[in-house]
């Protein structure tokens, strides 16, 4: 039997009214979507709280993905901008610990970039490809 | 009447009190006045158990307050905590006094309420490895020693014989020990941020060794110093020029010794070996939430964020305690020292969380602890 060709686990936090939106429509207008994509979905990128992205690296996140509305059309005002805020101390210490930058993004996808969503999934999928697992994957997760 | 900004040399008015203190007693009399007249309800003191222990206790006693003059230079504990919802006023060096103003961002200190008397600070010792130095390096019994001191960049011993014994600090830090390693980088000498700055820089001539340099920071200076002078307690003068440039110059002369000191320290790990340094230093990490416990930074109560996740029996790679502290200490670690100091397992804790400290809070041009106006980054700063 052939090896299956590794397929990594990509976790993207999507916030309710647009990047979630903008998965939905990437799925309705049929763009092709890798299998490696995980969605969670957030009222809002605000919610988004650090620890939930350490937290799917150590569960075996191959790479996070943070996702909003566009900055000012967060439907709580200034969500996204807490979220940027939060984000840039995440970037900063993703570099620290040495791991990987590419395997952290920030993007801001409104409801009706369906295709914008399935190419930014697609481009980072194929990146990890090329990085290979995760090194804070726990033992035994694929 | 005194002038925030002004700069006085002082001392302590009672002979006892100014010959116990440090450098004239003025901390002590400042402290024990704002006690007598009402402005608090107690006062943080240390109370000494020997020459490398000390607790420190919040008393209401003025006589209390006044026999507790002297530094502790092998007591290394923070007292930011410990003024946490009281009336008190407290002495403090800059890690105390920074410790105090970032409690008081997250509202868990009323500075109000809260008088700071802060002291300048060259560094302090960790009180085991001081003990194994005086063993090693002075060949002294520690139960014997009876008083310390330091002077031209010299430690000395004396013991319970008279016997005086002095070896530079530069040659006990080449061995490991002199001051713990977080205050050879450390980069705040004078606490500017606290209600005055007192110190022994810039007193010379007659007064060295039995007067204070105290500058007035702020009104709570000034109501600390006035309160004092009119109950009689201390006596002040103007600090003439040379006195001020002499203080001026020792204190960049050690800021510069600092940034040496951090060069040294924070050498580069090469980005593909840095994920497997940190991996591997928190293996060794028992989760006693010691760290977070003495930090004096943290405001969060015992459920927290981050001791949701003390356990040992997860599969993680890396320990997710340390993950959310790390990102939680980046804008406000002030560098103290204690998580390092307790750690039971002597992880570098301090060197580690300052490697994400550095680079964050330089990027953003924030030096936390210092002033009240910016607030914590993670509470978020919209423009
Ligand atoms: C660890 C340490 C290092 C210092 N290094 C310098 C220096 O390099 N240059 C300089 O100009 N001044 C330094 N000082 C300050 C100096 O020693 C005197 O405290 C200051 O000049 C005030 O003198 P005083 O006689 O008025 O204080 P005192 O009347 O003797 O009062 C001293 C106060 O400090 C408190 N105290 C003693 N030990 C500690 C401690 N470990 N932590 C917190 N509080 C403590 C006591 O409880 C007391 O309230 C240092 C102080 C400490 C504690
Ligand atoms: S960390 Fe700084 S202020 Fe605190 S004891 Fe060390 S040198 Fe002094
Ligand atoms: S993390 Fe450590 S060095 Fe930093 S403030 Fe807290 S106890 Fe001090
Ligand atoms: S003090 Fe040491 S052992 Fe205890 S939780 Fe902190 S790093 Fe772990
Ligand atoms: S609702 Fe989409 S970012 Fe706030």
């Amino acid at each position: 039997m052939a090896e299956k060709e590794w397929e990594p686990k990509i976790v993207a936090f999507c916030c309710n009214w647009c990047s979630y939106g903008g998965a939905d429509t990437a799925g309705m207008g049929r763009f092709q979507q890798p299998s490696s994509l995980r969605i969670i979905r957030v009222m809002c990128s605000g919610r988004i709280d650090p620890m939930h992205v350490f937290n799917a690296f150590l569960e075996g996140a191959d790479a996070v993905l943070v996702t909003g509305c566009h900055l000012g059309d967060c439907h709580y005002v200034n969500g996204n901008y807490k979220a940027e805020v939060r984000y840039q101390f995440l970037e900063e210490m993703v570099k620290q610990l040495g791991l990987e930058p590419e395997r952290l993004q920030l993007n801001w996808i409104s409801a009706s970039e369906g295709e914008k969503f399935a190419n930014f999934v697609r481009d980072v999928t194929a990146k990890i490809k090329e990085l290979g697992p995760s090194p804070l994957k726990p033992e035994g997760v694929n | 009447m005194v002038e925030v900004g002004d700069r006085l040399l002082g001392y302590a008015t009672d002979p006892n009190v100014r010959s116990k203190g440090a450098s004239g007693g003025l901390v002590t009399a400042v402290l024990a006045a704002a006690l007598e007249k009402g402005l608090v309800e107690g006062v943080v003191i240390l109370k000494r158990i020997d020459e490398y222990e000390a607790v420190p206790v919040i008393t209401d006693d003025v006589q209390e307050v006044l026999s507790s003059g002297g530094s502790m230079h092998a007591v290394p504990v923070n007292l930011a905590k410990y003024v946490v919802g009281k009336k008190v006023a407290m002495p403090g060096k800059p890690c105390d006094v920074r410790g105090v103003i970032e409690q008081a961002k997250r509202n868990s200190v009323d500075l109000s309420n809260t008088y700071i008397v802060g002291l300048n600070c060259g560094g302090s010792m960790h009180p085991v490895l001081t003990k194994e130095m005086l063993i090693k390096m002075y060949e002294i019994d520690p139960e014997d020693v009876v008083g310390e001191e330091i002077e031209k960049g010299k430690l000395i011993f004396k013991t319970k014989s008279g016997e005086e014994k002095s070896i530079s600090i530069d040659k006990l830090e080449e061995e490991g020990y002199g001051r713990r390693e977080s205050c050879r980088y450390c980069d705040v000498k004078i606490p500017v941020s606290a209600d005055l700055a007192c110190g022994n820089w810039g007193v010379i001539g007659e007064l060295a060794g039995n007067a204070t340099f105290c500058e007035v920071m702020n009104e709570k200076g000034k109501l600390l110093l006035d309160t004092a002078i009119e109950a009689g307690y201390v006596e002040v003068r103007p600090a003439d020029e040379k006195s001020i440039s002499i203080r001026e110059k020792v204190n960049s002369a050690m800021l510069k010794l600092g940034d040496e000191w951090k060069e040294k320290v924070f050498d580069e790990i090469p980005d593909k070996d840095r994920l497997k340094y940190y991996i591997d230093q928190f293996a060794d990490c028992i989760d006693c939430g010691a760290c977070k416990e003495v930090c004096p930074v943290c405001s969060c109560g015992p459920d927290s964020k981050c001791t949701m996740f003390h356990s040992l029996a997860d599969n993680y790679k890396m320990s997710m305690y340390h993950m959310v502290r790390l990102l939680h200490l980046s804008d406000s670690c002030i560098g103290c020292g204690q998580c390092a100091d307790v750690c039971p397992v002597d992880i570098p804790v301090t060197t580690i969380f300052r490697r994400f400290a550095n680079p964050a809070q330089k990027n953003r041009n924030y030096m936390p602890g210092m002033d009240l106006k910016r607030p914590p980054f993670l509470e978020v700063m919209l423009k």
